[in-house]
Formats: structure tokens, C-alpha cells, sequence
């Protein structure tokens, strides 16, 4: 070390810069050194890129789950809006009112809200394809963000209310 | 010194601080060190450091966090760790702006792997870094060896 003594009481800023130095390397040292004695050593060098894969911020409105059963589906108050394909919304044995293909990575387009806000229902009702994560569930959630209110899916989406009601085709 | 800068009971406001800070250093690096490939990933999230850099400051950040920390913490080499400490502090705060000012929703990595929802990255974070940084910059201008090995050393040595 470059001062006198055991402590750095009264050492230099400089003398204090040097021996952070001497830390740093150390300690760095000290990193490479264990990770040659792992079972599995890090590369030093990074083969391929790294899939960093950063979240999109998650649309947050509040979307209540409804059976596929419910009553409130043959309700002609209730807005059936698809979250599928128009070839897959077209087989779905309740004939959606909207057909809002959800891309999960592009925001729904305002027009498509404000269309979905024009029909004036009483309630709002999803159709997804019922996946992990459900697109359905992702769609009332984002139009409930978008403030349209009254948002609610269908539990376990197409699949589920298939099996329900019935293929169409 | 200015009247407010020789108050003499800075050097024991510092004790506190430098344990604090030791134990701190030593407790976030143990999930590095733990799963340096998840450190790695944390790292190049961060979308700031070549690629050929990412992998060689993931093993070693971690262990100079440990040894600044041990330093801090057993009170020897005071000032030189609590400078490595500002340094470390000061370079985590201008990855987590460049993050915050790209919008990247992201973990910050700092006390556990992945999962921007465990520890994301936000203002609150930086504040945080801050005031860790100003707590190192008062240990490194402050500290005198109370309550620590280096004043062990001292009184045993003869004069």
C-alpha cells in the first residue's frame, strides 16, 4: 500500500485514488480467477449477443372474466368484439360485432377504440384465442386503459366458448 | 474546514454509514456472484457496454463489490474502499439515466436477476443510488478509524 500505517486516516486524495485503484484490479482479479474454478466458467467474451428482451409497458384497466356460459353473452346490449382473425372471428358460433385483430406488440389504434366506444352497449365482452396470456384478456384490458368502461373476456376465449356453444361451421 | 465540516462527530456518523455500506456492497453482490450468466443478461439489458465487455464486467463488478465491501465493513483502507464504492455508485447511476432516459421498463439487476417487476429500474432508484453515493462521499471525507480493524492496528503498534 502507498501510505504509511494500517488505515487511511490523513492519507492523500491521491494516494487514496491509487489504492481504490489497487482495489478495483484486485477485486476484479479475484472475479476471474473464481469463475476459472466453476464447473461451468463464464466466457470472458460473449460468444452471441445477448436476447435481451425489455418488457412493453402492460396495458393496466381493469377487465372482469365472464363463462363462456353467461347469459349476459346473448344479451343484445352486450358488445361482442373479437380479439382473433377475421377467418377465425367468422367461426366463432356468436357472431362478433367488432373484429379487433390484437397485436401484442403494436398499441390498439385509437379508431378501433372509438368504434368500439360508438356502438354504446351496455357492456363490453372479448373473445380471445385463449391462450397463456389469453389475447383477449389483453385487448379488454387495453381498451379498459383506453377508458372504455364496462370491459369484460371471455374465460379461456374461443376454445372455451366453443365447447360452450358450439362450432358454428 | 468550514465550522460545519470539522464537526467532530462526522467520524462517528461515519461508522454507521460505512457499515452500512459494506454490508450493503457484500449483500448485492451475493446474487452476482451466485449466477453470473443472469448478471450478464442483466447487464446487457442495459444495452450500454460493448459486447466484448459484458460478460468480463459481470465477473468481475461483483468481487469488487466484495472487497470494497469486506473493507469497509472490518474499517481498514476506509477511504480507498469508500472511493471504489462512490466510483461503482457513480457508473450504476449513469447506466440506470441512459436506461431511464431510452424508457427501457427493466429490472435494475441490482439485488436479484431479472424480473422488471422484483426491482425495476425508476427516478426513485436514482434517488436511492444518490444517497448511497453521498453516504460514501461522507465516509471517504469523514471516516477516522473509529470502531474498526486499522485503529486495532494503531493502538497495538508501539509509537
Amino acid at each position: 500500500m502507498t501510505t504509511r500505517g494500517a488505515d487511511s486516516v490523513g492519507m492523500s486524495w491521491r494516494g487514496a485514488l491509487v489504492e481504490a485503484a489497487v482495489i478495483a484490479l484486485a477485486g476484479g482479479a479475484i472475479g476471474l480467477a473464481v469463475n476459472l474454478l466453476r464447473p461451468e466458467p463464464l466466457p470472458w467474451r460473449a460468444s452471441f449477443p445477448y436476447e435481451t428482451l425489455v418488457p412493453c409497458p402492460e396495458p393496466i384497466g381493469d377487465a372482469a372474466p365472464m363463462l363462456p356460459d353467461d347469459p349476459a353473452l346473448d344479451d343484445p346490449r352486450t358488445v361482442l368484439v373479437s380479439a382473433l382473425d377475421a377467418a377465425a372471428s367468422r367461426a366463432l358460433p356468436l357472431p362478433p360485432r367488432l373484429v379487433i385483430p390484437y397485436d401484442y406488440l403494436d398499441e390498439v389504434p385509437m379508431a378501433d377504440v372509438k368504434a368500439v366506444a360508438a356502438v354504446r352497449g351496455t357492456r363490453v365482452l372479448v373473445i380471445g384465442d385463449g391462450q397463456r396470456p389469453d389475447s383477449g384478456e389483453q385487448l379488454a384490458r387495453e381498451l379498459a386503459w383506453r377508458g372504455v368502461r364496462n370491459v369484460f373476456f371471455v374465460q379461456g376465449g374461443a376454445p372455451a366458448l366453443t365447447a360452450a356453444r358450439g362450432d358454428s361451421r | 474546514m468550514t465550522g460545519a465540516t470539522s464537526w467532530r462527530g462526522h467520524a462517528w456518523v461515519a461508522v454507521p454509514l460505512r457499515l452500512y455500506l459494506g454490508a450493503l456492497f457484500i449483500y448485492a453482490a451475493v446474487h452476482k456472484v451466485a449466477d453470473p450468466a443472469a448478471f450478464a443478461l442483466d447487464v446487457a439489458t442495459y444495452e450500454i457496454l460493448p459486447l466484448v465487455l459484458v460478460n468480463l464486467a459481470a465477473l468481475t463488478v461483483p468481487w469488487i463489490e466484495i472487497v470494497a465491501g469486506a473493507l469497509l465493513l472490518v474499517g481498514w483502507r476506509v477511504r480507498p474502499a469508500a472511493l471504489v464504492v462512490a466510483g461503482l455508485l457513480a457508473v450504476f447511476l449513469a447506466a440506470l439515466l441512459i436506461a431511464l432516459a431510452r424508457g427501457l421498463d427493466m429490472s435494475c439487476g441490482c439485488f436479484a436477476s431479472q424480473g422488471a417487476e422484483s426491482d425495476p429500474i425508476s427516478w426513485r432508484t436514482v434517488l436511492r443510488d444518490l444517497l448511497w453515493l453521498a453516504m460514501a462521499a461522507h465516509v471517504a471525507v469523514f471516516d477516522r478509524a473509529h470502531l474498526s480493524v486499522a485503529q486495532l492496528v494503531r493502538k497495538g503498534v508501539p509509537p
